[in-house]
C-alpha cells in the first residue's frame, strides 16, 4: 500500500481518481493548489505524488525542489494536458519522475503506482493479435481480417495465395479459429510427400494396401472431420493425383487406398500456394476444375514490403517471444526499428522473424541493447546495409564511394551508364575506382 | 497564426481537455460499478456527469470558434 498525494484543481477529477486509487489499495490525500500541497508535505510522508502541471497558483514543477529536499523523496508523476510537455519534463526531471497525459485511464494510474516504467508495458500490450494469431494494423491487413471474418461464417473452401514467408499457414489457422468449428485443424504439406505416399496421406489406407502398410490409417480428410484441412503447397501435388482429390472435393467421400468402402468427410479445405493466379493458369500445375473447387474464395496475403508500417509491431512481438523464452530483456531502439522498416524483406515475415532472433542471439544477454547485424543477409536478395548511409560523422569520400558502388551494382557494372547516372565523366569514374584499388591499370 | 493567437488557442484546448479527462475517469468508474467493485448507483451519477462534461466541452469549443471568428480571421 502506498500513501499518495493527488494535486489537481479539478474537484470532479480528484474525487473519481481517489475512488479508483483507493480501490487499487492505496491511501490517498488531495490538494487543489501548490499551497495545499506544501501543507500536506509538512504534515505527512508520501510515497507517490500525482501532480497536475497547471495549478491555480503556479506550475506543478515548482514543487520539484521541495520534494527533492525531503528526507525521503517520493516518486512523482506529472499529469499534463499536452503530450509536448513530456519532452520538457524529461529534460527537467530525474529518473524519479514520470508523466501521464490527460485524459487518464485507470490502467495509467495502476501503472504509475505499481512503479513500472511508464509506457513500456502499455506498448507491449498494444500489439493486438487478430484472431489470436495475426499481427498488423496496416490497411492491407485490415482488409485481410475482413475477408477472414467473412469467409469464416461460411463453409467455403479457401485458397491462400502469397509469397513464401507471408504466413499462409497462420492465416489458415486464423480462418479455422474464426470459424469456431467443432472439429480439429489438420495441416499437411502436399509438396512433402512422394507421388506414392500422398494418396495414403490424404485419404488413408487399409491394412496391407501396399508394402509397409502394416495397419489401417486415417487420411487427413478423415482426421479433419468437422474442422479445417490445410493443404500447403497445393500446386506441388502431382497432376496425376489431382483427379482423386477432385473426387473427394466433389462427392465429399473418401475411399482409403486399398479399400472399397466410402467414408463421408466434412471439412473446410484451405489450400495454399506461393504462385500467383496467373502462374497457376499458365503453368498448368493445377487442373482448372480443382482450382475452382479449392478457390471458391481466394485470398491473397500481402507481402511484408506492402505493409511496412507493421514491421515494428512484428519485430517487437518477435523480440518479446525471444525474451519470454530466454529470460532476456532486449528492447528495440527507434532507430533500429526504422532500419528494419526500410528493408524490403523479400523473405517476408519469416525472414524478419529469423533476423530478429539472430540479432538477439548475437547481442549481449546481460544488456537490453540489441546489436543489429551489419547487413541483412538474405539468399533472396542482394545484401542491404543496415547502417543508414547518410549519417553525421561519415566523410563525403565514404558516402561517395558507397554511391558509386551502389550505382555500378544497379547497372550491372556498366561504367559508362553508371558515370552518366552519377553525373560525372567516365574518366572521373575510372579514376575513383582506381583510387579505391578496384581497377587494374590496363582497364583504364 | 501569431504567438498571441496560439497562446489563446492553447488555453481553449486545455479547457476542452479538462472535461475529457473527467469523462475518461467517470467511464472507468462505471466499468468498476459494472464489475461490482463500487455501488451500482455510482454508475448512474457518473453517467450524468459524463453528459454534463460533454456539454462543458462543447461549450468550450463554441467559445473557441466564436473567439477565433471574431478576432483572428482577417
Amino acid at each position: 500500500m502506498l500513501t499518495v498525494l493527488l494535486v489537481d484543481d479539478d474537484a470532479e477529477f480528484t474525487e473519481v481518481a481517489c475512488t479508483i486509487i483507493e480501490f487499487l489499495g492505496h491511501e490517498v490525500l488531495t490538494a487543489s493548489s501548490l499551497e495545499e500541497a506544501r501543507d500536506w508535505l509538512k504534515k505527512e510522508t508520501f510515497d507517490h505524488i500525482l501532480l497536475d502541471f497547471m495549478l491555480p497558483d503556479g506550475s506543478g514543477a515548482h514543487l520539484f525542489d521541495e520534494l527533492n529536499s525531503l528526507p525521503k523523496s517520493p516518486r512523482v508523476t506529472l499529469i499534463t494536458g499536452h503530450p509536448s510537455v513530456k519532452s520538457v519534463i524529461k529534460g527537467l526531471c530525474g529518473p524519479n519522475i514520470d508523466y501521464l497525459v490527460k485524459p487518464i485511464q485507470r490502467e495509467d494510474l495502476e501503472q504509475v503506482l505499481s512503479g513500472k516504467p511508464q509506457g513500456k508495458s502499455k506498448k507491449e500490450d498494444s500489439i493486438k493479435q487478430h484472431f489470436g494469431l495475426l499481427i498488423g494494423e496496416s490497411a492491407p491487413m485490415k482488409e485481410l481480417y475482413k475477408l477472414i471474418e467473412r469467409v469464416s461464417r461460411t463453409s467455403a473452401n479457401v485458397m491462400l495465395l502469397g509469397e513464401s514467408g507471408v504466413g499462409k499457414e497462420v492465416v489458415a489457422a486464423a480462418i479455422h479459429r474464426a470459424s469456431e468449428s467443432e472439429g480439429p485443424y489438420v495441416a499437411t504439406n502436399c509438396g512433402a510427400f512422394s507421388k506414392e505416399l500422398i494418396g495414403s496421406e490424404l485419404f488413408g489406407h487399409e491394412k496391407g494396401a501396399f508394402t509397409g502398410a502394416v495397419g489401417r490409417k486415417e487420411g487427413v480428410f478423415e482426421q479433419a472431420e468437422g474442422g479445417t484441412l490445410f493443404l500447403d503447397e497445393i500446386t506441388e501435388m502431382s497432376i496425376d493425383m489431382q483427379p482423386n482429390l477432385l473426387r473427394v472435393l466433389e462427392n465429399k467421400v473418401v475411399i482409403r487406398v486399398g479399400g472399397t468402402k466410402t467414408t463421408p468427410v466434412n471439412c473446410r479445405v484451405v489450400s495454399a500456394t506461393n504462385r500467383t493466379m496467373e502462374e497457376i493458369a499458365q503453368s498448368k500445375v493445377l487442373r482448372e476444375d480443382i482450382y475452382f473447387r479449392l478457390a471458391v474464395f481466394p485470398i491473397t496475403i500481402p507481402p511484408l514490403r506492402d505493409r511496412k508500417e507493421d514491421i515494428p509491431l512484428l519485430a517487437r512481438r518477435f523480440m518479446e517471444e525471444f525474451n519470454a523464452e530466454n529470460g532476456s530483456q532486449f528492447t528495440w531502439k527507434d532507430s533500429q526499428l526504422d532500419t528494419l522498416q526500410a528493408y524490403d524483406w523479400p523473405g517476408n515475415v519469416r525472414e524478419l522473424r529469423h533476423f530478429v532472433h539472430r540479432a538477439a542471439i548475437m547481442s549481449d544477454p546481460e544488456k537490453s541493447a540489441i546489436e543489429l547485424p551489419k547487413t541483412i543477409e538474405s539468399p533472396f536478395a542482394q545484401k542491404q546495409s543496415t547502417s543508414p548511409s547518410l549519417q553525421a560523422g561519415r566523410t563525403i569520400e565514404d558516402v561517395e564511394k558507397e554511391l558509386i558502388y551502389a550505382t555500378l551494382e544497379k547497372v550491372s557494372g556498366n561504367k559508362t551508364t553508371a558515370a552518366e547516372m552519377l553525373g560525372i565523366s567516365t574518366k572521373t569514374l575510372y579514376n575513383r575506382l582506381h583510387a579505391y584499388g578496384d581497377l587494374s591499370k590496363d582497364e583504364q | 497564426m501569431n504567438e498571441d493567437a496560439f497562446q489563446k488557442l492553447s488555453i481553449y484546448v486545455h479547457d476542452a481537455r479538462k472535461p475529457l479527462n473527467r469523462i475518461s475517469m467517470q467511464a472507468e468508474l462505471i466499468k468498476m460499478a459494472l464489475n461490482g467493485d463500487v455501488p451500482a448507483e455510482k454508475a448512474l451519477v457518473a453517467l450524468d456527469k459524463i453528459i454534463a462534461s460533454t456539454k462543458d466541452c462543447s461549450a468550450t469549443l463554441s467559445e473557441l470558434t466564436a473567439e477565433f471568428s471574431n478576432t483572428h480571421v482577417e
